[in-house]
């Protein structure tokens, strides 16, 4: 909980110095890395209160790591219980930030004396410490405004949040005027199917496996390595989808062209053929598919016969 | 599993022959198929009626089985088997040539023909059965056998992929060179001997068989993970026209015709709707053509992967290769498709149905067939592509036979005496089918129905389809009577039978045609010149002959001369006689009247014409020899250019302006180029005599080279037809709807290509010009594929290389790139990859890159070097590649030096191994293998065709060397490759 509360927090200031920040780190690293080190001047003034006049590196870190820790909840963090507790302590009245109150009653729960807290605070040789060097507040990069904002609707409450940046979700559409000429229209199809299929296969062929038609430099006019395939048929016969995508395309707009007779006519002819001469297409297994029975049944062709269930035991 | 019985039937044919011959029905169950293994198990049964007395031998054939046990009646009978073509000649034998070989092996064949009663399988009947035989009483025998890997007969195609064998597509199929069958099952194997069949199949159940006759049902297994197909036969079959396919087919039943089911490989229904969408119209017009109708109940069409040939037909069922199949967007393979069905089909009923009395009698049934497949041709396709085609078959075989020598109709064998042989200018026997080379074969089909359109133009095609139809009548007739099957020999054809039905049908005497053209062998070869003599106002026509050359014969007979006059055109028949050459025609028309009229032509159109061109003091306009092609012959005929011109504008006959083309190649002057540019123009012009306009220009253009002016040829006429009027430069986008016009928009540029400036190049115009008409190429908005045209393209690049200027052989590297060869590389490259993404139909473009990178290779622009083609024939890639890969690969070891050392055949031979049996690898290695015998200096193969032979029995089976044997001839046919006897 502590940690969720503290991260949270670092990452909300972090979100907001991200901008600023130029070092490589990053900002939440960044945030840690200065907490820590206040905390390390913190101790270092209460041992120097107590009369020590030097301390281990390992000693000076144990003793931070007990008054805060990012990563365990444990008695011996204090600082951290204290935040969690407080947290605590506000979420039980159904509030969300800590009020100074909440930190008391954490306090005492913890035991501490609250009332020697102002003594022990204004004690005559506590050592200042200076505020950690705040860093410029990030100046926000203006975002480019496209269009203008939207405000919420009526409907929507107002501390809903706002509306994105109208460039997020409005096309801003831009005109160039096509280009018309015949000549550089085709000439542009052409040279830019040549190139996609000069990269294509280029690049199919250097990760593939290639021939080459020369001994000295392999990489000239490379050819991608014929491999054998099982069925080779089946590829020399069928159409790529390239060219079955083709062919739809093309009958649609032919039949965009055909004039309104024309197209009854033919649409009636073809209803009438389809009618009688429904292709009947099988499974090789011969089994008969139960819908169109009536149609199928029509057409007496042995193929089309359910396969008969042994009866008696036939001689061998 | 597979099942397959042949009837008991209640034949006991005709004992037509010399020998004991006993006639039979057949019970065939065949009970295991295994894809994995490539094997087969089953047993057949033969019904035998025994027509002699005594009979104790029976006489079977089969090859390659493996027979277990043979039982006649429920006795266990002994059998000697024994297959003398697996070793034609002893290794021992000292005669080591072709025409050894050739005769042991005729002798090997006749050995086991089935037509003389003799077979591989010999049973003895056991001696418990004789005194039943004397009695001719039926006989049973059972034969249980099995196929391991078979080699011929039936093949299986298992691709290498993961998954059951359904989902991997593998399929087994029966084919076979002729009479075939007794590769995958042990049956009299003729052509002559009829039965009816019960088939039975057991089969994978996610697989269906299909086979000839009805399909009565289909019953699954007691483990219900196999199903059994029962087909019957009633109809009286051979056996070489039984056939099966096994697979797991996607099933359609023809939307018009129920009883038609058709078969394709997974994956490929949509294209076999479209492919098949159309065969209801064939079978139309055959049933009605024959007023008969299509004689079995059902038909069914099966497309396999890996076919033998495109096209096999068998009793109600036919087997096409897969690659037939197509999309409603290829323009190019529909027309070639339907012909395969029209062929098919017509075969059905010629072939199948009517089966053949001998092999010298062949030729009726592949002239009837080939015959009303023609006149489906001429109303399907129009009577100009009907011409046009019997035009190309005439010079076809006219080419064969003036060049190799004469083919024979139908040959008697006199006593069987190889002595007698009627052909003896042929390396190989025509006695049998096997013996056959290809090519002949080929040329054979190819005169029979040539022969029977020379019968229909004597009787009349009236009579000419009654006498069909009788025969079929009479066939149908004897099918149906079930227990007379002496009948059954009506549906057999003989070369007698047929005649006399053309005598009795039309009471016309064919005789002197049939001794000309069937009993004899040869062409005529016709030498045609004239002069118009004016004073007597008569044309002076002179024909002479050379029948003393090989493959030519004698004519004696009418001849047709039709001549164009300014009055209107006249036939004239002439009477060729013996010692006739001069033949005086009398004019109708004085010549050249100033009076303006227009002039009649032959179909009786009337046109003006320009006349300035023709000679003032004749009315000759053209003259034609033989118009409708009534006599197989070859004339050369001599007229002037300007009257092959007028043919060739006025003349209405696609085959005279055929010829007009072809003679005008010698005539480059402004004048052929205008009559050529103008039927280019032509939009009523048939499109195939303008595409072979299209080259004949080019070949003009490069004579005329130096007088040449304007722009290249075709260029402008290209631009105004198929480029933008805005920006000439700019080829229109793809709309392919009009036929004709695509063809010529495919052709122009390839002929194009073919210019050549005085540098002997290709005009940098009309090399910019292709590469633009690349870059511009746009089908987004066509409704059909423009594969071809993109590979026309790459054609026309591949027609624009020359050599290259080498300076001392120096090693082409990509620096020294020719700058044009360089954007021509560009291109091919880029369109090779893009053909791995996205391949187009038939890989068309894949095959054109490969003979343009050849020919780059070729003329010296890169590096001569096989790997790459090596690598495009290998096994997996498709078919059409392979081919162009393997010829590409020749032509390598044609052009190079090359050191032949035992390794490269060895290297060689695996390679063939790889390449798989059934493509034509086998024959096209054979060249590459021919080839470099020849440039090794060995003109003559003799020890070294027996060392082939012996290493090919390694890779191939046995039952190979026959067709091995034929690849042979056809390479000394096509190169004309010295093949004579070695050391003996």
């Amino acid at each position: 909980m502590a940690d969720s509360v503290v991260m949270g927090s670092g990452s909300l200031n972090s979100g907001s110095r991200s901008g600023s920040s130029k070092t490589s780190t990053s900002p939440t690293d960044n945030y840690q890395l200065a907490r820590r080190r206040t905390l390390q001047v913190v101790v270092s003034s209460l041992l120097t209160e107590c009369g020590f006049e030097s301390a281990e590196k390992a000693a000076m870190e144990t003793l931070t790591e007990m008054m805060q820790s990012y990563y365990r909840t444990n008695m011996f963090h204090y600082i951290t219980e204290v935040g969690r507790c407080a947290k605590a302590t506000c979420e039980h009245t159904a509030r969300s930030t800590p009020t100074l109150s909440d930190v008391v009653i954490t306090l005492v729960e913890m035991g501490f004396n609250v009332d020697t807290l102002p003594v022990y605070a204004k004690r005559s040789q506590r050592m200042v410490i200076t505020a950690p060097p705040i860093t410029n507040a990030s100046v926000v990069p203006k975002a480019l405004i496209a269009g203008q904002k939207r405000t919420h609707p009526t409907y929507i409450p107002s501390h809903f949040p706002e509306f994105p940046d109208p460039h997020t979700y409005i096309k801003t559409p831009t005109f160039r005027e096509p280009v018309s000429d015949y000549q550089v229209v085709r000439e542009k199809a052409a040279s830019q199917r040549r190139d996609v299929e000069r990269a294509l296969t280029r690049f199919m062929a250097k990760t593939g496996e290639t021939e080459s038609l020369f001994k000295d430099d392999i990489s000239a006019f490379p050819l991608i390595a014929a491999k054998p395939s099982a069925i080779p048929y089946l590829s020399a016969l069928l159409p790529s989808e390239l060219e079955l995508q083709t062919l739809e395309e093309t009958d649609s707009s032919e039949q965009d062209d055909q004039t309104d007779t024309e197209n009854n006519s033919s649409n009636v002819s073809q209803d009438d053929q389809s009618a009688d001469k429904e292709n009947v297409v099988l499974p090789p297994g011969g089994v008969v598919p139960t819908g169109k029975a009536n149609e199928e049944n029509m057409i007496d062709n042995p193929y089309l016969r359910p396969v008969k269930k042994p009866k008696v035991r036939r001689k061998k | 599993m597979l099942s397959y019985k042949q009837n008991p039937d209640p034949s006991g044919l005709h004992s037509r022959r010399m020998n004991r011959k006993k006639d039979k029905g057949f019970e065939i169950c065949i009970n295991n198929i295994n894809f994995q293994r490539k094997s087969v198990i089953g047993y057949v049964e033969l019904t035998i009626f025994p027509t002699v007395m005594n009979l104790n031998r029976i006489k079977l054939n089969s090859k390659q089985c493996r027979i277990y046990r043979v039982r006649v009646n429920d006795l266990e009978a002994p059998f000697i088997y024994n297959d003398p073509t697996l070793e034609v000649c002893h290794h021992e034998s000292k005669q080591r040539n072709l025409n050894y070989f050739s005769s042991a092996y005729t002798a090997a064949v006749s050995a086991v023909d089935p037509d003389a009663g003799n077979g591989e399988l010999s049973i003895k009947v056991p001696s418990e059965l004789w005194k039943q035989g004397d009695e001719m009483k039926v006989m049973k025998v059972y034969i249980e056998f099995s196929l391991d890997q078979p080699k011929g007969g039936l093949h299986f195609v298992v691709p290498d992929v993961d998954g059951s064998m359904a989902e991997r597509a593998a399929h087994v199929f029966s084919f076979g060179n002729q009479n075939s069958t007794r590769f995958w099952f042990p049956c009299v194997d003729s052509y002559s001997e009829l039965c009816t069949w019960k088939l039975e199949f057991t089969v994978d159940a996610s697989m269906v068989a299909v086979s000839c006759g009805d399909l009565v049902e289909t019953v699954y297994t007691h483990d219900m993970r196999k199903k059994t197909f029962h087909y019957m036969l009633p109809i009286p079959t051979a056996a070489p026209n039984i056939s099966l396919a096994v697979g797991p087919f996607e099933i359609l039943v023809d939307p018009y015709m129920h009883e038609v089911t058709h078969f394709c490989l997974p994956q490929l229904l949509p294209l076999l709707k479209q492919t098949m969408s159309y065969l209801h119209e064939i079978f139309e017009f055959y049933e009605e053509i024959l007023t008969c109708r299509y004689p079995y109940s059902c038909f069914k069409t099966v497309f396999v992967d890996e076919a033998y040939v495109q096209v096999s037909s068998y009793a109600s069922m036919s087997i096409f290769s897969t690659n037939l199949l197509h999309s409603g967007m290829i323009i190019d393979q529909t027309p070639v498709t339907r012909r395969c069905l029209a062929q098919a089909l017509a075969q059905q009923f010629f072939g199948c149905f009517i089966s053949r009395m001998s092999w010298s009698d062949e030729w009726v049934l592949k002239g009837i067939s080939g015959y009303i497949y023609g006149l489906y041709l001429k109303k399907t396709f129009g009577v100009n592509e009907y011409r046009h085609w019997i035009k190309e078959e005439l010079d076809k075989i006219v080419e064969y036979e003036l060049k190799m020598g004469g083919v024979l109709l139908h040959p008697t064998f006199s006593g069987g005496k190889e002595k007698d042989n009627p052909t003896p200018h042929l390396h190989f026997s025509i006695r049998h089918p096997h013996t056959l080379s290809w090519e002949y074969y080929k040329m054979f089909q190819c005169k029979a129905h040539l022969v029977m359109r020379l019968i229909e133009n004597r009787i009349s095609m009236e009579f000419m389809l009654q006498v069909f139809n009788k025969l079929l009548s009479l066939a149908s007739t004897a099918s149906s009577q079930k227990y007379q099957s002496h009948m059954w020999s009506q549906m057999l054809v003989s070369t007698s039978g047929f005649l006399k039905s053309i005598s009795n049908v039309s009471g016309k005497d064919i005789g002197p045609l049939i001794k000309q053209w069937v009993d004899q062998s040869g062409v005529v070869k016709f030498f045609g010149s004239f002069a118009f003599n004016r004073k007597r106002n008569v044309l002076e026509l002179e024909i002479r002959q050379d029948y003393t050359s090989s493959g030519t014969q004698k004519y004696v007979g009418p001849i047709k001369v039709t001549v164009q006059e300014l009055d209107g055109s006249f036939n004239h028949t002439l009477q060729i006689e013996e010692n006739s050459l001069k033949h005086d025609i009398p004019c109708h028309s004085k010549s050249r009247r100033n009076k303006k009229k227009k002039i009649p032509l032959m179909n009786g159109e009337e046109v003006d014409m320009d006349l300035s061109a023709m000679d003032a003091d004749s009315p000759l306009l053209w003259i034609r020899i033989d118009p409708d092609m009534s006599i197989l012959r070859k004339v050369e005929f001599e007229q002037a250019d300007f009257m092959w011109q007028y043919q060739l504008r006025f003349e209405r006959d696609v085959v005279a302006q055929e010829e007009a083309i072809s003679a005008l190649e010698i005539f480059p002057t402004p004048a052929s180029r205008l009559a050529l540019t103008d039927i280019l123009e032509q939009d009523q012009c048939f499109y195939k005599v303008r595409i072979q306009a299209c080259f004949c220009l080019a070949k003009i253009a490069n004579s005329m080279m130096s007088t040449w002016t304007g722009p290249p040829a075709m260029k402008s006429l290209f631009t105004r037809m198929f480029c933008c009027k805005s920006c000439p430069n700019i080829v229109k986008t793809n709309n392919f709807i009009n036929f004709q016009s695509y063809f010529l928009q495919k052709t122009m540029p390839v002929a194009m290509a073919l210019l050549r400036d005085v540098q002997n190049l290709c005009p940098k115009e009309v090399l910019n010009f292709i590469l633009d008409l690349i870059k511009y190429n746009d089908n987004r908005k066509n409704k059909f594929s423009d594969n071809y045209y993109r590979a026309e393209l790459i054609d026309a690049l591949t027609n624009s290389l020359t050599p290259a200027i080498s300076i001392n052989n120096e090693v082409r590297t990509v620096d020294n790139l020719n700058t044009d060869v360089r954007l021509i590389l560009e291109e091919i490259t880029r369109f090779l990859n893009m053909e791995k993404l996205l391949p187009s139909y038939r890989n068309t473009i894949t095959v054109s890159c490969l003979r343009a990178i050849r020919m780059l290779q070729k003329n010296g622009h890169i590096p001569s070097d096989p790997s790459l083609f090596k690598s495009y024939a290998q096994y997996g890639h498709f078919v059409d590649v392979r081919i162009a890969a393997l010829e590409a690969v020749i032509d390598y070891t044609r052009g190079t030096h090359f050191v032949l050392t035992t390794n490269f055949l060895c290297l060689s031979f695996s390679m063939l191994g790889k390449l798989g049996p059934f493509s034509w690898s086998g024959i096209f290695f054979i060249f590459q293998l021919v080839c470099l015998l020849q440039r090794l200096g060995h003109n003559t193969i003799s020890p070294n065709l027996m060392l082939i032979f012996s290493i090919y029995r390694e890779v191939l089976h046995p039952s190979y060397v026959q067709k091995l044997f034929s690849f042979i001839i056809f390479i000394k046919e096509r190169y004309s490759f010295t093949i004579l006897t070695g050391k003996s």
